[in-house]
């Protein structure tokens, strides 16, 4: 992967250019050999003709005649300096040499009197300084003179360079395409990524204020509606976070209030007047108390505000869940005896986990057991080890909590009866806490309430091997 | 016992150097880290509680330089509920922590157990006032009355004996006889103590058990 960003519009503009210039330079190079080919053809059919005009004129006797006294007729006949002509009696000094040009004429068979000239007996040589060099040799039966040998040749200038005026053609015509398909490509491609743009303009301006924006399907192309979407759904979750987490900041605000307003209030009223040393007393004991409330609920704050497990599943132990069972049904059983409750406890197996957060966990939901469970009623906490690790069940009769409430009883400062008087032992924080402790421990929680008993239940995974 | 209190914080160094004072202690304090570390390394100390977070010289500074001379018991007291910088304290060489805020009781409690030399000798019979506790046998009698107590109760009632005259906090109470090492949103210990007094306090004239306004209980003779 490299690290500087490319130019999506400058590649592909770059592609267009170069797939234009190698489509439309195959095509000339196809053309160019035909055209090449068909220009061969004719020049060598050329040839042939002459050579066979040649066969025929000196058949006549006369013919010779005038090529003996007058050779010069011969050459204008030619007509350029490209052309050779040679006739001549084999192994003898020619009857005619028209050679302007002073090409040096190769030896070549001849073609037999009766064989009919064609196209296949021009001989192709290389010629001169590159410039290609056809010629055709015949032998010809002139009756007194006995057999002569006719070779005619042409150098091909001209056809050198009409190809290369063609090759030249095909060249520029191909790279001025290229440019053209390079610009138009470039801006196509520039108007096509335009939606993006007008995207990214529309993101930027999406910030904390504005939250419930939501990018613009409509005019957008095909292509980037899955991206849009998953976008939006994005700024879904963020807003509903960013809800939450300000709930929970508003929610904690007014929970300091009430031990802020305690100790302000409570002490100001103590310093109106001169008190009794028993009265100071009891004002810093009860400043003491609001102060613990207010010290136990910035830690559990700060307890929630953990997110990284690691720390907790590095220390996590094999338990017991007898005996951590056992503990917890110790610690309640003067709470819970003071409303008449009974804590029947019972479990087995092994839970892996840390054991403070695991107590923290069972304490939290035993206190809440306990208060809103009905006096004289069982608590009833079990362990029940599966395949799966231990489930840990805590369920206490009382009145049904309705179940709209139940999804968010986990939240932080959530209560399930708004009305109910905000103790000094709850802070609404318990079960998030309890919530917050099973995700540390990948663990699940669950909570239901059924004619008169509620129950909620953790899982523990096991120790994975 | 000589203790030496290294602190930046003003009202923090004040009330630690007066509180520990008021309890018969001698105390040093030292208001920032440069001289909590000269005075730890000229005057021999019985414990140190070091604040973590100071200028000049912060605690981890103080705490590796001093342990490069001298194995004085150190307890640090630190504001970051974190457990790396727990961690980190105890790497250097410090011997217990406290999270801030903290009770003061269960900052004498510690500095107590940091102090105390040698293995902990448990008595097997324990006699405060009229009360008899022996230990082995679990069995509780005051004047010439048995008294039955449940595990946690027991627990509760060693745990008092063995420290008599001292103040234990709630949270120390609860980690010692629980073994739940957090502030709890209950009040179980209040509950637990008033079951216990029930039993050997209220139908006897002398009180042992004592409450102290917005600290914890005290065990003691002397109301």
């Amino acid at each position: 992967m490299s690290s500087r960003p490319y130019s999506l519009t400058l590649r592909l503009a770059l592609i267009f250019a170069l797939l234009a210039f190698a489509l439309l330079t195959t095509l000339g190079v196809a053309l160019y050999r035909e055209l090449e080919h068909e220009l061969v053809r004719r020049d060598d059919a050329a040839l042939i003709s002459r050579v066979d005009q040649l066969r025929n004129l000196l058949n006549d006797g006369n013919t010779l005649d005038l090529i003996r006294t007058k050779p010069e007729l011969f050459q204008n006949m030619l007509g350029n300096r490209e052309s050779v002509l040679s006739i001549a009696a084999p192994g003898q000094k020619p009857l005619l040499l028209v050679n302007p040009a002073n090409i040096e004429l190769p030896t070549v068979k001849p073609v037999p009197k009766d064989h009919i000239l064609a196209l296949s007996d021009v001989q192709h040589l290389p010629g001169l300084n590159g410039v290609p060099f056809a010629t055709v040799a015949a032998s010809i039966d002139s009756g007194d003179l006995g057999s002569l040998q006719v070779t005619s040749g042409r150098l091909m200038t001209e056809r050198t360079a009409v190809l290369a005026s063609y090759r030249l053609s095909v060249y520029i015509l191909a790279s001025i395409a290229a440019l053209i398909l390079a610009v138009v490509g470039y801006l196509l491609v520039y108007r096509g990524l335009l939606p993006l743009r007008h995207l990214a303009r529309h993101a930027q301006g999406i910030g904390v204020s504005n939250l419930a924006e939501r990018l613009d399907v409509r005019g957008a192309p095909k292509e980037l509606l899955p991206m849009i979407e998953s976008f939006n759904t994005m700024l879904e979750r963020l807003a509903k976070g960013f809800v939450q987490l300000g709930q929970v900041s508003t929610d904690m605000a007014h929970e300091l209030r009430t031990p802020i307003n305690n100790l302000l209030g409570e002490t100001q009223v103590a310093l109106q007047q001169d008190r009794s040393i028993e009265g100071y007393q009891q004002l810093l004991a009860s400043n003491v108390e609001e102060l613990e409330r207010l010290a136990r609920m910035l830690d559990n704050m700060l307890f929630l505000a953990r997110t990284d497990p690691t720390g907790a599943l590095h220390q996590r132990q094999a338990l017991s869940a007898a005996d951590e069972v056992q503990r917890i049904a110790d610690y309640f059983e003067g709470l819970a005896g003071d409303v008449g409750m009974r804590i029947l406890a019972e479990g087995e197996g092994v839970i892996w986990a840390e054991p403070m957060l695991l107590r923290r966990a069972l304490a939290n939901l035993c206190a809440n057991a306990i208060k809103y469970g009905a006096p004289g009623s069982d608590l009833l906490i079990q362990a029940v080890p599966d395949a799966e690790g231990v489930h840990l069940n805590v369920s206490n009769q009382g009145e049904t909590i309705p179940a709209e409430h139940l999804p968010r009883l986990f939240e932080r400062f959530y209560r399930a009866d708004e009305s109910r008087e905000r103790s000094a032992q709850s802070n609404g924080l318990g079960l998030s806490i309890v919530a917050t402790i099973m995700r540390l421990h990948n663990g699940r929680y669950s909570v239901s309430s059924e004619a008169g008993v509620t129950s909620f239940e953790l899982v523990f995974p096991r120790r994975e091997a | 016992m000589n203790i030496l209190v290294v602190e930046d914080e003003p009202k923090a160094g004040n009330y630690l150097l007066n509180g520990l004072q008021e309890l018969g202690y001698c105390v040093s304090l030292a208001r920032d880290g440069v001289d909590g570390l000269h005075q730890a390394l000229e005057t021999p100390f019985d414990v140190i509680v070091l604040d973590v977070m100071m200028p000049k010289m912060d605690g981890w500074e103080v705490l590796r330089r001093l342990r490069k001379e001298a194995d004085t018991p150190v307890l640090f007291l630190t504001a970051r509920d974190d457990i790396a910088d727990r961690i980190k304290g105890l790497e250097l060489g410090a011997d217990d922590y406290l999270i801030k805020p903290f009770s003061f009781a269960e900052l004498v409690a510690r500095l107590r157990t940091l102090t105390r030399r040698g293995p902990i000798r448990e008595d097997e019979q324990l006699q405060i006032a009229d009360l008899q506790i022996d230990v082995l046998k679990r069995r509780v009698t005051r004047a010439t009355t048995r008294i039955t107590l449940t595990n946690k109760e027991f627990a509760l009632l060693h745990l008092f004996a063995t420290h008599p005259g001292q103040v234990l906090s709630r949270s120390l109470i609860a980690s010692r006889v629980w073994d739940m090492n957090f502030d709890s949103d209950t009040n179980v210990v209040d509950v637990a103590v008033r079951r216990l007094r029930l039993k050997i306090d209220d139908p006897f004239q002398l009180k042992l058990i004592h409450s102290v306004r917005g600290i914890g209980y005290r065990f003691d003779t002397q109301p």
